[in-house]
């Protein structure tokens, strides 16, 4: 499905409310977007479900706003990483806690937790903009120009927070052995 | 240029890179939605508008009653095969976009 029925589904949800039409764009980005969420919550799922559902809640209440100058899923995004810095500074009193606990807890209940333990680890050494940064650079294909819009900084910053990031993962997978596999 | 690094990570985020399924997240996006106004009559008021715009034009620049005139010239048989080769493709091309379009849920 092209970019041409995404604006074919947003003008008959701009304009005629049509749900069935937004049902048609969730169904299609749910997983990019739940996906994104549950690498930034590192495996939460319950967390990452719900940021998801209050970020396509979002893109449905503002999708007049939506000029077309990005494609729909660009802006999609950055609803998602909206939603997600609004979490992270409502949650900051947590931030205490036991973050291994935490993480420990969660990943009994995810589905992907084994395979996964591998990126979760790598991803907590980098800051929330280089995990953002890196994570929609190489798990979801963004170019540096949509990740600067995603994350609303000029391209310089995007791109200084994807190379800190790969060279801090780089380090530590040839660290823990990976390269060598 | 590329580097080991680079293809060293496009490899490990690959390996865990996973298609999440629906399992229903997008009928719970669906009913967490907030009932808005139907808004389907613009569709009907823009279409009246249309119709009563082109009925209005071509009654004035005589264009109606010229396709009227040519009706009466053209053979019937040319019409009624113009009529249903037309419904014919209309058909395929409608059954084909649905089926592009299916999905299994």
């Amino acid at each position: 499905m092209s970019n041409t029925d995404d604006i074919r589904w947003v003008t008959q949800v701009a304009l005629l409310g049509d749900k069935r039409a937004f049902d048609k764009l969730t169904c299609k980005y749910q997983s990019f977007i739940r996906r994104f969420f549950l690498n930034l919550t590192m495996g939460n799922v319950p967390l990452s479900d719900d940021l998801a559902q209050e970020t396509f809640i979002k893109a449905y209440l503002n999708i007049s706003s939506f000029q077309g100058l990005s494609g729909f899923s660009t802006w999609l995004y950055r609803i998602a990483y909206n939603v997600y810095h609004d979490s992270v500074r409502a949650h900051k009193s947590y931030a205490d806690l036991d973050q291994y606990q935490i993480d420990g807890q969660h990943q009994t209940q995810n589905e992907f937790s084994a395979e996964k333990m591998d990126i979760y680890k790598a991803l907590k050494i980098l800051r929330k903009e280089e995990q953002t940064a890196v994570l929609l650079f190489y798990m979801e294909d963004k170019t540096h120009k949509e990740i600067a819009r995603i994350m609303n900084c000029p391209l310089g910053t995007a791109k200084t927070y994807i190379l800190k990031g790969k060279e801090k993962l780089s380090v530590y997978l040839t660290q823990t052995g990976y390269g060598n596999k | 240029m590329e580097t080991n690094n680079d293809k060293m990570l496009k490899t490990f985020f690959a390996e865990n890179k996973k298609e999440i399924s629906d399992f229903g997240f997008s009928h719970r996006v669906m009913r967490k939605l907030p009932e808005q106004t139907d808004r389907s009559w613009i569709v009907w008021i823009f279409t009246s508008m249309g119709i009563v715009l082109t009925l209005l034009l071509g009654f004035q620049t005589g264009i109606i009653s010229h396709i009227f005139r040519l009706l009466q010239i053209i053979p019937q048989i040319f019409i009624l095969i113009g009529v249903l080769g037309f419904s014919i493709v209309a058909g395929i091309a409608v059954l084909f976009g649905q089926r592009k379009n299916f999905r299994i849920v």
